[in-house]
């Protein structure tokens, strides 16, 4: 167990398994994203309360529920780097960061979206889902700008490590306050995200879909820009010279 | 060196050292306990040229503005907490101390927040008289900033040890703290504004209270750990 | 001053000793392979050419950078697991001096001695006056020049009751004078039985002296 955990730190290894399953791995994601995007977004059928705009729903709901993945994935890479020093893990954190980021900004874009067909406005601070993911988005971009602040990238790595972990539990004591919050400023609710559950199992067939394709795209995008931080990082290191040489000679 | 054993002060001494010191510079220099409050009270004047002199609006709004106003002059303030130390070499010597970083880093916090964070928790009832903020509610905003306050300095001091190192970082300090504040606020204003409507605002002091302590314990552990990152 | 009041100490090993150090920064070897050791009442001087790695590995030695492979032991342990004691048991004097400009010498060295020992105030001004600080005990730090706030650092050597110094350049801005103090300070430790780890571009007359060159 141990020298397997050891193993999976040497980025090295990681790229050669990597190659192996980077094929399968989008080979799935394509699949099931084609299928997924291809089946909500025209073959299904409109719910009676929402008509159409449920269809967006299958790709907010499936992209929301990915975005909540980032925080505890971050602050176990994390306490890896700070703990055993295993430099895979902060190459993963490094791109999670702006991966996350990236993923809470499509949520809010997605979720105003379907908030200006169903309740008329694209912004609503009622809904405490929204609000919160507004600043776990904030949270992810904080990593990503003391990442870049920090020039030493042994330092960055590790207090980025440290920020992320104590980042994931402000976003859960953010996610209670701000639902107390809206508790109590509740105002006349508009047609609550809830609704969606009066859709048939058709839709959440559709829903769980797409939630394994965005979960698959999220490990291969994770996976990809991994292999490009163990490149640059490693570029001085024997096996990637090798690399390199038989990428160039291939072409040639 | 049976002398080292024997001499060597107890942490409790060098707690009260490190508290001593910060106090003495932050008399000697004025600016961190002056600028701080200043800065608040300006704020505070301005939202009702910006906003409406009429009673009933400004009413309506004080809690918030006085709470964010605070939560900007903490976090403006935070920067000087282990600036100077880290300029001069003084930090390298906390972290080597033969004591718990803990309890000194603890002690800075609980300096800084004497300096700049009660002088605006006093200050607060006379802003919030001219903000109109109902009677009945100046024992609750009195209360909660008292709590809250020392809370901002806590969670702010880890946000400040990690940046400690870089050139330019007012801005980056506040795209990492305020979003960290935001539960303080939430619970800081809601107390204020139940009080304000006549409804008991004892739950959410004792949740804010529950926030301090949690803070108490974590974050000088965590500043402790952020400083060791950015002194190496 | 012996360290055989130190009851966990095993016999024979060195007061402070490192294995096998090896230090990258920024994907520049700055020195693999490297191993000495310092016993009670001997000398290191570190020396090298600027960018050499001098400093990086003063601040391993103390433990605040820990950016390193190999192993540091100190009185045969691991440093990592005595770390208190091995505070307790160290001076370290950076490149930068630790003393704050807006307090007095006396209120600097009352914080940055009494952290590490209990010193009464008549303590505190003699080692101010031997350092040649007297009458400037109440000025801010502001007022006094570099040579003068290096002093004020320079009195903790007086008072500390650590047996390993590390001295990252404490010679640049003294006075000849100074100087001359300073080196008799350091053999005066060196023969009570402490060890001094110096990096210094001076040329150092002490008894015992190792040598180590980086780079």
């Amino acid at each position: 167990m141990w020298l397997w955990f050891a193993k999976l730190g040497s980025p090295k290894w990681f790229y050669e398994l990597s190659t192996k399953w980077l094929p399968w791995l989008t080979a799935a994601m394509v699949l099931t994203l084609g299928v997924a995007t291809i089946w909500a977004l025209l073959y299904l059928p409109p719910d009676y309360q929402q008509g159409y705009t449920s269809r967006i729903l299958v790709v907010h709901v499936a992209v929301a529920g990915t975005s909540l993945a980032f925080f505890p994935l971050m602050a176990v890479a994390g306490t890896i780097t700070l703990v055993w020093k295993m430099k895979l893990a902060d190459m993963v954190a490094k791109n999670a960061a702006a991966l996350g980021a990236w993923f809470s900004f499509i949520t809010l874009a997605t979720g105003s979206l379907w908030g200006s067909v169903s309740w008329g406005t694209w912004w609503e601070w009622s809904d405490s889902r929204l609000v919160s993911m507004l600043f776990q988005f904030f949270l992810l971009l904080g990593v990503v700008s003391l990442r870049s602040a920090l020039e030493d990238s042994e330092k960055a790595a590790k207090a980025c490590a440290l920020l992320s972990i104590v980042g994931c539990i402000n976003v859960v004591v953010i996610k209670y306050s701000v639902e107390w919050w809206n508790t109590l400023h509740q105002p006349a609710s508009p047609v609550s995200m809830e609704s969606g559950s009066a859709n048939g199992p058709e839709f959440w067939i559709a829903t769980a879909l797409m939630i394994l394709g965005v979960y698959l795209f999220l490990s291969v995008s994770l996976i990809l820009s991994t292999r490009n931080e163990i490149l640059q990082r490693e570029r001085k290191a024997l096996w990637v010279q090798e690399l390199l040489a038989d990428t160039k000679s291939g072409r040639g | 060196m049976d002398s080292t054993a024997l001499n060597k002060p107890s942490t409790w001494s060098a707690f009260a050292l490190t508290l001593k010191r910060d106090l003495l510079i932050a008399f000697k220099r004025k600016n961190d306990i002056v600028n701080p409050f200043m800065f608040f009270v300006i704020v505070v004047s301005l939202f009702p040229l910006a906003i409406s002199p009429e009673p009933t609006k400004l009413a309506e709004i004080a809690a918030g503005v006085i709470w964010i106003a605070v939560l900007l002059s903490a976090m403006l303030s935070m920067d000087s907490l282990f600036r100077a130390d880290f300029e001069d070499g003084s930090l390298e010597m906390l972290l080597l101390s033969p004591h718990p970083l803990f309890f000194l880093v603890l002690a800075k916090n609980i300096a800084h927040w004497i300096v700049s964070g009660l002088p605006v928790v006093i200050a607060s009832p006379l802003l919030a008289y001219m903000l109109k903020l109902p009677g009945d509610s100046y024992l609750t905003l009195l209360l909660s900033l008292l709590i809250g306050t020392p809370t901002l300095s806590l969670i702010g001091s880890i946000a400040v040890a990690l940046t400690v190192g870089l050139g330019s970082r007012g801005l980056i300090l506040a795209v990492i703290t305020l979003p960290f504040s935001v539960p303080v606020l939430i619970f800081g204003t809601l107390a204020v504004q139940s009080s304000a409507a006549g409804l008991p605002a004892g739950g959410y002091l004792a949740l804010m209270l529950a926030i301090l302590a949690g803070s108490l314990s974590l974050a000088p552990l965590t500043s402790a750990a952020a400083l060791r990152i950015s002194v190496s | 001053m012996t360290d055989t009041s130190f009851q966990h100490t095993p016999d024979n090993s060195p007061l402070f000793e490192v294995c096998n150090l090896r230090c990258e920064r920024d994907e520049r070897l700055l020195f693999s392979a490297l191993s000495f050791a310092i016993n009670p009442g001997s000398a290191l001087q570190i020396a090298g050419s600027n960018g050499s790695g001098k400093t990086t590995l003063l601040r391993i030695i103390c433990g605040l950078n820990d950016g390193f492979e190999g192993q540091i032991r100190w009185r045969g342990f691991d440093r990592s697991e005595q770390s208190e004691a091995f505070a307790a048991d160290l001076l370290y004097l950076g490149h930068r001096v630790g003393v704050n400009k807006v307090l007095s010498p006396l209120e600097n060295l009352r914080w940055s001695a009494g952290l590490q020992v209990k010193v009464s105030e008549a303590e505190l001004m003699k080692a101010l006056s031997d350092v040649g600080l007297r009458g400037f005990e109440e000025s801010p730090c502001y007022t006094l020049s570099a040579g003068q706030q290096q002093r004020v650092s320079l009195a903790r050597l007086r008072l500390s009751p650590a047996t390993l110094w590390v001295l990252d350049e404490p010679f640049t801005t003294l006075d000849v004078d100074a100087v001359a103090r300073l080196e008799q300070t350091l053999a005066d430790h060196a023969e009570k039985g402490g060890a001094v780890i110096v990096t210094t571009h001076h040329k150092l007359e002490l008894p015992k002296l190792q040598r180590l060159t980086l780079g």
